[in-house]
């Protein structure tokens, strides 16, 4: 076989030709994020972006279609560009997934160039917007005419394309904001990560309750000067019980008793107490070399001081249990007198008015004492556009995993 | 609990040990065949049990820790060989397989997991097992496909014909991408319901996209017909993206506000 090497723009255009296209479109980007002294793209918000991304997508159409004999628009709409791309986002994205991402680093370089905004800054924006292209163009030859043969293809680029360009666009117009809301009280103003101005919402929500469930409290033995945990040799978490036996070296703590809800009363003696007030106290019993003793510990509150025994040198101590479950009994209403009563927990989010309701947290230094909730609102108008695209996606790949299958007994053979 | 783990890593470590050698050493003698993948298959069942016991014991699905992640990897990754063996007649690959399985169980006795019962409330979602379980198996599937990769290209190297083992190579990756695809929708619609927001470019995110273009890459350029014998190199290496993804993220300075670090361990 003779190897004939091709030469720069020699038709048709491959590799070479797009690896150039590519790198201009990364450079080119991030000169004009220099130039903008490190500002990301405009953001655009409904319509313009819906009537922005309309008019690309039918451009991108338009051309492939009127143009799918011309040499260029071929090797716009081909592999060799398309995995070009592919390898520039995948660089981009290796950036923003080393280099930490945030808006609160200014003045250097890095963050001139972009490199602590990565995903929305001008190179990946060109970057995203060829691929957006040479992807639609190849869609768009699969489209018409129309073949059943294609159906896999279709589904799989235009789900990605629907996805990635209404995800993308619509960056802009998604709505996040954090609405505190006290026990007892409503609260018809959310507050954004990025800037402290409280935003007035279309509705209000009243907190009725808020609960919070929290796993059994752990014991611990501490080294107060290194104010680390030591780990006991069966390298668990000592989740508290009657009877629990826990050993560390020099140092075994056997749980005699436990109070869940307690208080002590003037003379010291621990009486049980209700859920709402009392704390739990637990009895140990510590054998160190120098002997043995028996002791009341507790993990106080917000209202109750904490108390340890010493175990020598270190200290055995108990506090609370992790969060299990936290949520908040809720009453929201808009302007227009609408009202709906719900639960919010995490995972088990609620829908309102086009919003979508999310127990976010609470007041952490308070734990189960908390009498606030935060609830985060959240509005995506592009939401069923991307969805759509995910579960084209999903059907696509269903059947390429089918056909997959399938060419399997094709090489068994 | 520890304990119970050393047994159980040690038997499996064990049985995959002796099947192996009775495979080897037989290799012309059809009447250990049996017996030694019987041994194999012996191993990932005692793991598959020490799972289900370990699930018990939890009360939550042994999926939140990246050393619970590694167990199922051992249970499930010598299957992939002995599927490989039946399918295409190719008796290497469950030896690799079983060793990376072994590799794992190594790593976890080496650093045990805290016993640690709790679950996040954001972790406690019916996307749960679904999001990981995918995920798993298509690392498993990728690991595969990479160990074949790499065995493809030693042949090149020797210049043996090996038609056949480019395919495996293939066809792993193929049927791993498709489950990366579902693992990260899953994860996309899961994060929907719990943090409020499909994508945050959160830096496991970023990563698992990252996988994700490496074999949309691969796919690409198998399809354009680039040299299979080129792309087994491309296929070995795009196991290490996924590696980082999986266990790497915890230690770049992008993973400090990760939400996705759920061991303190």
């Amino acid at each position: 076989m003779v190897v004939v090497r091709r030469r720069w723009f020699q038709n048709p255009w491959e590799f070479k030709e797009s690896a150039l296209c590519t790198a201009l479109a990364v450079l080119v980007g991030f000169i004009m994020q220099y130039a903008a002294s490190g500002h990301g793209i405009p953001k655009l918000y409904l319509p313009v972006n819906a009537i922005a991304l309309a008019t690309f997508a039918l451009l991108v159409l338009g051309v492939g279609l009127g143009f799918r004999n011309n040499a260029t628009v071929k090797w716009f709409g081909g592999i060799p560009l398309g995995l070009c791309l592919i390898v520039a986002i995948a660089v981009l994205s290796l950036i923003g997934g080393v280099i930490p991402q945030s808006d609160t680093f200014t003045g250097s370089l890095v963050a001139q160039l972009g490199l602590h905004q990565i995903f929305s800054s001008w190179p990946f924006a060109l970057t995203v917007l060829l691929f957006l292209a040479n992807l639609g163009l190849s869609l768009s030859w699969r489209l018409v005419p129309f073949s059943m043969k294609n159906i896999q293809f279709i589904l799989f680029h235009a789900g990605f394309w629907i996805a990635l360009s209404c995800g993308i666009f619509g960056a802009p117009d998604l709505q996040r904001l954090v609405v505190p809301v006290e026990e007892g009280k409503a609260n018809d103003v959310g507050y954004t990560m990025e800037s402290e101005m409280p935003q007035k919402l279309p509705f209000s929500i009243f907190l009725k309750d808020f609960t919070l469930e929290e796993y059994p409290i752990q014991l611990f033995l501490y080294d107060p000067r290194t104010g680390r945990p030591l780990q006991d040799r069966s390298k668990a978490s000592l989740l508290v019980r009657q009877g629990l036996k826990a050993s560390w070296n020099g140092v075994d703590v056997q749980v005699l008793e436990v109070l869940p809800f307690a208080l002590p009363d003037s003379n010291g003696a621990l009486h049980p107490a209700d859920k709402a007030t009392g704390i739990p106290f637990v009895k140990v019993k510590i054998t160190t070399p120098e002997g043995s003793k028996e002791e009341w510990i507790t993990t106080g509150s917000p209202f109750f001081e904490t108390k340890d025994a010493q175990a020598g040198e270190l200290l055995v101590a108990v506090r609370p249990g992790t969060p299990k479950a936290f949520r908040s009994v809720v009453s929201v209403q808009n302007e227009k007198g609408a009202q709906l009563d719900a639960t919010l927990e995490v995972n088990h989010p609620i829908d309102f008015m086009g919003w979508k309701f999310y127990q976010m947290g609470y007041d952490e230094k308070l734990g189960r004492w908390s009498q606030l909730s935060l609830i985060e609102v959240i509005r995506d108008p592009w939401l069923p556009a991307v969805y759509l695209g995910f579960f084209m996606i999903m059907a696509g790949n269903l059947l390429f995993f089918w056909n997959g299958i399938k060419q399997k007994d094709e090489v068994a053979s | 609990m520890i304990f119970d783990f050393q047994t159980a890593a040690l038997t499996a470590i064990g049985f995959w040990a002796a099947g192996s050698l009775l495979g080897i050493v037989g290799s012309r003698k059809p009447a250990l065949k049996l017996p030694a993948l019987a041994l194999s298959a012996a191993g990932s069942l005692v793991m598959a049990g020490f799972i289900a016991i370990y699930w018990a014991l939890l009360d939550r699905p042994p999926l939140r820790t990246l050393g619970e992640t590694r167990l199922w990897y051992a249970a499930l990754i010598p299957l992939v060989g002995f599927l490989v063996e039946y399918r295409w007649k190719i008796a290497w690959l469950k030896y690799y397989c079983m060793g990376l399985a072994a590799f794992f169980l190594i790593i976890n006795l080496l650093h045990p997991d805290v016993f640690d019962k709790t679950l996040m409330p954001a972790l406690q979602s019916p996307w749960f097992v679904p999001h990981v379980v995918v995920y798993l198996v298509g690392y498993v599937m990728l690991a595969a496909s990479s160990v074949t990769a790499l065995h493809n290209v030693s042949l090149q190297l020797r210049s043996k014909e090996n038609a056949n083992g480019e395919s495996v190579s293939h066809y792993l990756a193929l049927l791993g991408f498709v489950l990366l695809s579902f693992g990260l929708i899953f994860g996309a619609l899961w994060a929907k319901e719990a943090w409020g927001h499909y994508w945050t470019w959160d830096p496991k995110e970023t990563w698992a996209f990252l996988s994700w273009l490496a074999y949309l890459g691969y796919l690409h350029a198998y399809r354009y017909k680039i040299e299979r014998s080129k792309l087994q190199w491309y296929l070995a290496l795009s196991f290490v993206v996924l590696l980082i993804c999986w266990f790497g993220v915890n230690y770049l300075p992008s993973a400090q506000n990760s939400v996705h670090t759920y061991s303190q361990s």
